[in-house]
């Protein structure tokens, strides 16, 4: 290839990206970099100016109510992720590995991705008439004789919003560890079988392990959803469970504006240690 | 053998891990048919009707029970995506093109990109509302902030889904189209852009279902006037009655109706694809 046309595909290649490339500069970093910047501006009841000060980083810590937001977010992102796992890889393991038919497991994917179809709010919703005193789980409950009276934790606590998310987010698990499954190679699975392996050791030798990249993929996807939820956590728990977004969001209703900056950074931090940690255990880019 | 054993518990588990995630919706479809306007958002239902589709269309008699203000925000939240899906599919196909060519700092540019739909919409939503209050000094709209925001959400998916298509993409029909002194633009119109028409599809359905859907992102950097999720929302303080719950199921069968115009767009574009091929057997 000549000089001449290897600089025309330079510049050709520069053009088609830098809209794309201005584009997330703009209106990505430098608004997630304002963010930082903001949560050391000096906030006064009705204003806000670039005097920069701690003062709002100093209020965040030594509210029990952020705090504790911090950890809330933290113990329900541990148990939703942790739920998500546990429910979603035996139904991963079915649609990836047992179902024989490419079909079967293409046509249970796509059963498991239409609720998507549904604007997510109205998801979300959805549990209310479900969960609550006299919805459908208690009235099922009562019917078949199990309790006597309707179990109202169910509804409008922190145990809904965990049903909710867990709901919600199950699929982005279920998606990558079945994918993963799928590209296992059968015949190394009859290999182990015809040395005498049983199912539990092929299971944690051989399936486990190469499905352990999907597992990594699907636990980054929910991480990132759960740790900056606040619609489900909001509308399922009558204001009683706040997570991190939804003090952003109270502190952005009423122009709070530095504050809600400070939980802005500490969420992105938050997020960035635990992507950098799933990254660690697995080399996404040599696995896919 | 053990799996004999394992396979059929693991079906029915399959069977009962769908109605989990398909129950709640089912329970909404019921309780739509409520009825009205005395019915509330529970079971038992008093009484089957269509009460409550009716009065999302303002044909009950006036009730107590004001109508879901969704008119005007239907408008725009139909004219938002529209507008996010055609920037996004642009710039995803561009980028995408790009990457057909080894080039440095493809890594940082590809991450750049990726990025966008990884951070959680609230971080983005509410950086963009800092941008637009405090230092650019301008109002929130859901046609100028949103509408950026939006497009940083989707312009990845669409990139992504440009991406995969095009690295099965052959390029010697663009080469082939060049040597014989047809210029750039024209191969991209005529001989490019038909065969990764598919792909542009799909961007484009992702782009705008995402957009039309998008809730955190749009709640911080709108103004005053409401998009649909934001409508929603508004629904969710108050009181709900079984009006919002007619209304997901027609959102729902809006959702399919435009999954099937794509199933048959896609249809479409591999008839003529099969035809073009067949024709060039014959010749």
């Amino acid at each position: 290839m000549s000089a001449a046309t290897s600089n025309r595909d330079k510049s050709n290649t520069f053009r088609l990206l830098v809209p794309g490339v201005v584009w997330m500069i703009l209106f990505l970093v430098a608004p997630i970099m304002m963010i930082l910047y903001v949560s050391f501006w000096t906030q006064t009841t009705f204003s806000i100016n670039s005097t920069l000060t701690l003062d709002s980083w100093k209020n965040f810590f030594a509210s029990e109510a952020y705090v504790g937001a911090l950890w809330t977010t933290i113990r329900l992102w541990l148990i939703v992720l942790t739920l998500t796992l546990l429910i979603g890889y035996p139904a991963a393991l079915f649609v990836g590995l047992l179902v024989k038919s490419k079909t079967l497991s293409t046509i249970l994917l796509v059963l498991c991705v239409i609720p998507f179809w549904t604007s997510f709010l109205i998801r979300v919703l959805a549990w209310r008439p479900m969960l609550g005193k006299e919805g459908a789980i208690n009235i099922i409950l009562q019917k078949l004789g199990l309790i006597d009276s309707p179990i109202e934790v169910l509804l409008f606590s922190e145990l809904s919003v965990v049903i909710g998310m867990t709901q919600i987010y199950v699929v982005f698990m279920v998606g990558p560890i079945a994918f993963m499954l799928g590209r296992i190679d059968r015949n190394i699975i009859e290999a182990a079988r015809d040395l005498g392996a049983g199912f539990g050791r092929i299971f944690w030798k051989i399936v486990l392990p190469l499905s352990l990249p999907g597992v990594v993929v699907g636990a980054i996807f929910v991480s990132v959803m759960v740790l900056g939820e606040f619609a489900t956590s909001g509308a399922l728990s009558g204001r009683k469970v706040n997570l991190l977004g939804n003090i952003i969001v109270t502190q952005v209703g009423s122009l709070k504006w530095a504050m809600a900056s400070v939980v802005g950074v500490i969420l992105t931090i938050l997020l960035g240690i635990v992507v950098a940690g799933f990254l660690r255990i697995v080399d996404l880019k040599r696995e896919i | 053998m053990e799996s004999k054993v394992l396979k059929p518990i693991l079906a029915v588990y399959v069977g009962l891990f769908i109605l989990f995630l398909y129950g709640p919706f089912i329970v909404l479809g019921i309780l739509s048919f409520q009825q009205g306007p005395e019915g509330g958002p529970q079971f038992p239902i008093i009484s089957w009707s269509t009460y409550w589709y009716q009065h999302l269309f303002g044909l009950t008699p006036p009730s107590r029970i004001a109508p879901l203000p969704v008119g005007e925000a239907l408008i725009r939240s139909l004219v938002l995506a529209f507008m996010t899906m055609v920037t996004a599919t642009v710039l995803g196909v561009m980028a995408a093109q790009a990457f057909r060519k080894r080039f440095r700092g493809a890594g940082i540019v590809f991450y750049l990109i990726v990025l966008g739909m990884m951070v959680p919409g609230v971080l983005t939503g509410l950086g963009t509302s800092l941008l637009a209050n405090n230092v650019v000094g301008i109002e929130r709209h859901w046609w100028s902030t949103a509408f950026l925001a939006h497009v940083v959400y989707t312009f990845p998916f669409a990139f992504l889904v440009m991406l995969a298509i095009l690295n099965r993409f052959d390029g010697s029909v663009e080469e082939a189209s060049w040597s014989l002194g047809v210029s750039p633009i024209t191969t991209f119109r005529k001989v490019t852009f038909p065969l990764i028409f598919p792909g542009v599809l799909s961007a484009m359905l992702f782009a705008f279902t995402l957009s039309f859907d998008e809730f955190p992102r749009t709640l911080f950097a709108s103004g005053r006037d409401q998009t649909l999720p934001l409508a929603i929302y508004g629904t969710f303080s108050v009181e709900i009655h079984p009006n919002i719950f007619a209304f997901g199921v027609m959102t729902t069968l809006f959702s399919f109706a435009l999954l099937s115009v794509y199933g048959i767009l896609m249809a479409l574009s591999v008839r003529r694809a099969k035809k073009m091929a067949m024709q060039e057997d014959i010749a």
